[in-house]
């Protein structure tokens, strides 16, 4: 810690020395380049990196915040109040991020509605509507001509100079970078880095998963506004040349060269991606080509980065350092468990012609175990679905403790207290177990972006007591002695009980594990049994979907049965597993009547 | 109302160009969920060699066009395996920019090779326009929407009535069931880029006389069919094929009657307030997420 901390005051102090050291005016001039550069890529590497969403149209936000600076403070230094102040400057960046991140707003609500390449073409189209906006509307913009003689950066009386007006986009930069490490180490941070891996999952713990999105786009593009403004200021003419989709791309570009996802990869790609040009001279002839050339590179050799060699180095050095400090062994105890009852009622779904589900109802009591068995086929994950929100049925109700829950979307769904396990697991990556459990607590959260951006004292304490119930949540389920590992790192039986914690994280009153036991070995199925019974004598109701059924007859209080989208049977495991029409379902007609 | 006419007439033949680029998009989406972010440079290319062979060369168009659609069939199969395969194999998205990549190299390589300069192509069978009535039109028009519509009943044909073409269709509805039933899959997928490029090629070779050669070309067309292609929505090529001539319509009405400069604001304004209202595009079906 002490090290890392005398490493960030070296470079602070070697880069505060650049113009000192240099003379001149071209170094300094380069480095605010580079340093606004590096907001701009910071801001993309929050949206891109850590949440997993492609934006190739950034350098439409930087526009905006541009355009308006320029515009605004052109039109108030006329004015002798402002001109001597230098408020005007101030009043013009400002405004620029707010038209930046309001621009954000307007593409983000369509275009979030979807995903991967969708996304990076409708904001391509954005970025192209921008600058040729830019281009066409003369009147206000200059059209190609531009906007020349915008006002120098000031504070106060004193006029920046490209020396000291370096100082001040180094301290905001510094800043820049020192926002975006609270943002992704926060609790709003750790949710955002798995939208990447998962968002249905995201989605199953309660967060509203497209509302994420959005907030985490407009903070984005209010990033790149506000490098606009500054890149205004700077050079005094801007023009649509500026913010080609190029620009984009070089954005991108530099995310993914320094390391998608890390905290200094943005800067070390925009640094890289900027001097390098400047070091080989009539490069600009074959800009296209070197930078070409330069993705198609990074994409092969170096998939996660400058900063991914870094770390994979740092990695095999502290790989011993997992029991973590903090463990404190004060007794957590874990919230009490109030299970709901359920009723499923005459639930119909069709898929085109094929009926998945017609008129099933099911009654779940409070705090039972209920087990849903049938055939392959049978329905089974379609009412999981139907009931946790991920599909909307036809017709027909699903009610907790007697009220109709009307769910519509999965985070609503659990937001009623109904939660799910996924058959086919739905981790999110490299993120760590506790990581999982934080985000499963989402729902219980009272801190949000706010006191992440100004690392509040309430923020701090409300971590450390979430840390402390999550780590409950693991011992509980006896996996709290890989707190610290990776999920890709999990064997599969410790994976599927990372799903079980993330959903128990929610508090939920309705549990519905859908296929626990698919892919476990004889021993795990046996230590799954004690979880799902300690489970329900801590209160919580259980509709458990199977196919072992040493598991089902095992923990069940009650069973139905589903065959063909209909319910075949129901009752005590002792009745179903005589019951011929069950027998029959499974195994044919003919073992029924023998 | 000859006017009217006169442009949505003209504007079609633009849109039988946009559709048959966008079909490109869409038979690789259907296959393999992603899609050659630069198919525009493609178009480009298919232009530029068509402008070398017919203008500098002076081969008759008709050998021209099967010469330039091997060639991007051909770079489309290498483009795939160096650009897209080792992406998707690994479950990554960035074949969005490596895609890219390769439309930055052929700009710039062709900027080397051409120059920036735009030069005309004069159209393959005269100038002079024929008169349907009052209504005229430009018999490279002409053989635009001629040649988009034996392609793409071509293409319906294949798709439909061979067993190859069943094929493509299988692995778009799923490749796993379809690779255990014996199908090829990787080479379908493959297949299916080097089609998309020969679109392209096919597309670039219409479209040069109309515009000029020159290595930007592609960019907005590219730009502009996958508008369409979201629009239509990604897995109807049918549906496709009649946004993009009803765009080119809409298109040509846009700068007719108000002017050229707002005509593509429009039209990208438009394909991201329609993906708000329906993602799944017009004519797409709407798909929910396997859990």
């Amino acid at each position: 810690m002490r090290d890392t901390r005398a490493l960030i005051l070296l470079i602070v102090t070697a880069l505060a020395a650049i113009p000192i050291i240099t003379g001149g005016t071209y170094y300094a001039f380069l480095g605010i380049i580079v340093f606004i550069y590096s907001i701009v890529a910071i801001g993309l590497n929050i949206l891109s990196g850590y949440a997993g969403q492609f934006s190739l149209g950034h350098a439409a936000f930087m526009a905006m915040g541009a355009y308006t600076t320029a515009l605004l403070t052109k039109a108030l230094a006329t004015i002798s109040f402002f001109a001597q102040t230098g408020l005007h400057i101030l009043l013009g960046v400002i405004c620029g991020t707010i038209v930046a991140a309001l621009s954000g707003i307007i593409l983000a609500v369509p275009a979030l509605r979807v995903r991967g390449p969708y996304l990076a073409m409708v904001t391509i189209a954005f970025g192209w509507v921008v600058w040729k906006i830019l281009q066409e509307w003369v009147s206000v913009t200059g059209g190609d001509l531009g906007i020349s003689s915008i006002p120098k950066p000031q504070i106060g009386v004193l006029r920046l100079e490209t020396r000291s007006f370096y100082y001040v986009v180094l301290a905001l930069f510094l800043a820049a970078l020192a926002l975006q490490v609270r943002l992704v180490r926060s609790q709003f941070g750790t949710r955002l880095r798995a939208v990447k891996y998962s968002e249905i999952a995201v989605a199953s713990v309660g967060i509203d998963v497209y509302r994420l999105k959005v907030i985490v786009f407009v903070i984005s593009a209010a990033f790149a506004g506000f490098g606009g403004t500054l890149f205004a200021h700077q050079q005094n003419y801007i023009s649509p040349d500026n913010f080609q989709f190029f620009s984009s791309v070089f954005f991108l570009l530099a995310v993914l060269f320094g390391g998608a996802g890390t905290i200094l990869g943005p800067v070390i790609g925009a640094g890289v991606l900027m001097l390098l040009p400047e070091m080989l001279h009539d490069f600009d002839k074959y800009r296209l080509i070197v930078y070409a050339c330069l993705i198609l590179l990074t994409l092969y050799f170096l998939p996660n980065g400058v900063m991914g060699l870094v770390t994979r180095r740092a990695k095999a050095q502290g790989a011993t350092d997992t029991q973590a400090s903090g463990d404190d062994q004060t007794a957590v105890v874990l919230p009490a468990v109030s299970g709901a009852e359920l009723q499923i009622e005459n639930v119909s779904r069709a898929f085109g012609g094929l009926i998945a589900l017609s008129d099933v109802s099911v009654r779940v009591a409070a705090g039972s175990i209920h087990a849903l068995i049938g055939p392959n086929g049978a329905g089974k994950t379609t009412l999981i679905n139907i009931v946790s929100g991920t599909y909307r049925a036809d017709s027909g109700r699903i009610n907790v403790d007697g009220a109709d829950a009307k769910i519509t979307s999965m985070h609503m769904a659990a937001r009623q207290g109904i939660v799910r396990t996924f058959q086919t697991l739905k981790l999110f990556g490299n993120m760590t177990v506790i990581e999982h459990v934080v985000v499963g607590k989402a729902r219980h959260s009272r801190v949000g972006l706010w006191d992440a951006l100004v690392n509040s004292r309430r923020g701090k304490e409300e971590d450390r007591r979430q840390l402390c119930e999550a780590k409950a949540l693991l011992r509980l389920l006896g996996i709290s002695h890989l707190e610290r590992t990776p999920a890709t790192a999990l064997a599969y039986g410790h994976r599927r009980l990372v799903e079980i914690a993330r959903a128990l994280a929610v508090e939920p009153r309705i549990l519905l594990l859908d296929e626990p036991a698919a892919g476990l070995v004889a021993e795990e199925i046996r230590a799954l049994a004690v979880v799902i019974r300690k489970l329900k004598s801590m209160g919580m109701t259980i509709l458990l979907v199977e196919h072992h059924m040493d598991l089902v007859l095992a923990v069940s209080d009650r069973i139905t049965v589903l065959d063909h989208g209909a319910v075949i049977a129901e009752g005590e495991p002792a009745d179903i597993r005589r019951n011929e029409r069950v027998i029959a379902a499974y195994l044919g007609p003919s073992h029924a009547a023998a | 109302m000859y006017f009217f006419l006169q442009i949505a007439l003209s504007g079609i033949a633009t849109g039988a160009i946009y559709g048959l680029i966008a079909v490109g998009y869409s038979l690789t989406f259907m296959t393999t969920k992603a899609l050659n972010f630069a198919l525009g440079m493609w178009v480009m290319l298919g232009g530029m060699l068509t402008y070398s062979l017919n203008v500098q060369y002076g081969i008759h168009p008709l050998i021209v066009l099967p010469v330039v659609m091997v060639a991007l069939f051909a770079l489309g199969l290498v483009a795939e395996r160096f650009s897209v395969y080792p992406f998707l194999r690994a479950g990554s998205d960035v074949w969005v920019m490596s895609t890219l990549a390769v439309g930055f190299l052929m700009i710039d390589l062709a900027e080397i090779i051409w120059g920036r300069n735009p030069t005309p192509v004069p159209p393959f069978f005269g100038k002079d326009p024929v008169y349907l009535g009052q209504v005229s039109i430009l018999p490279q028009q002409l053989l635009i929407i001629a040649a988009a519509c034996v392609t793409f009943v071509g293409l319906d044909f294949f798709y439909r009535r061979t067993l190859p073409g069943k094929a493509f269709r299988a692995v778009s509805h799923s490749g796993d069931v379809s690779s255990l039933m014996g199908i090829n899959t990787r080479r379908i997928e493959a297949l299916s880029y080097a089609v998309a490029a020969a679109l392209a090629g096919i597309a670039g070779f219409l479209v040069v006389p109309l515009t000029l050669a020159e290595p930007q070309m592609g960019t907005v067309l590219g730009l502009k069919a996958f508008a369409i292609a979201i629009i239509a929505g990604l897995a109807a090529p049918r549906g496709i094929l009649i946004c993009g001539l009803l765009y080119g319509a809409f298109e040509g009405l846009v700068s007719g009657y108000l002017y050229t400069g707002i005509r593509d604001i429009v039209g990208f304004t438009i394909m991201i307030v329609a993906l708000y209202a329906r993602p799944e595009g017009i004519f797409g079906r709407r798909q929910e997420e396997r859990a």
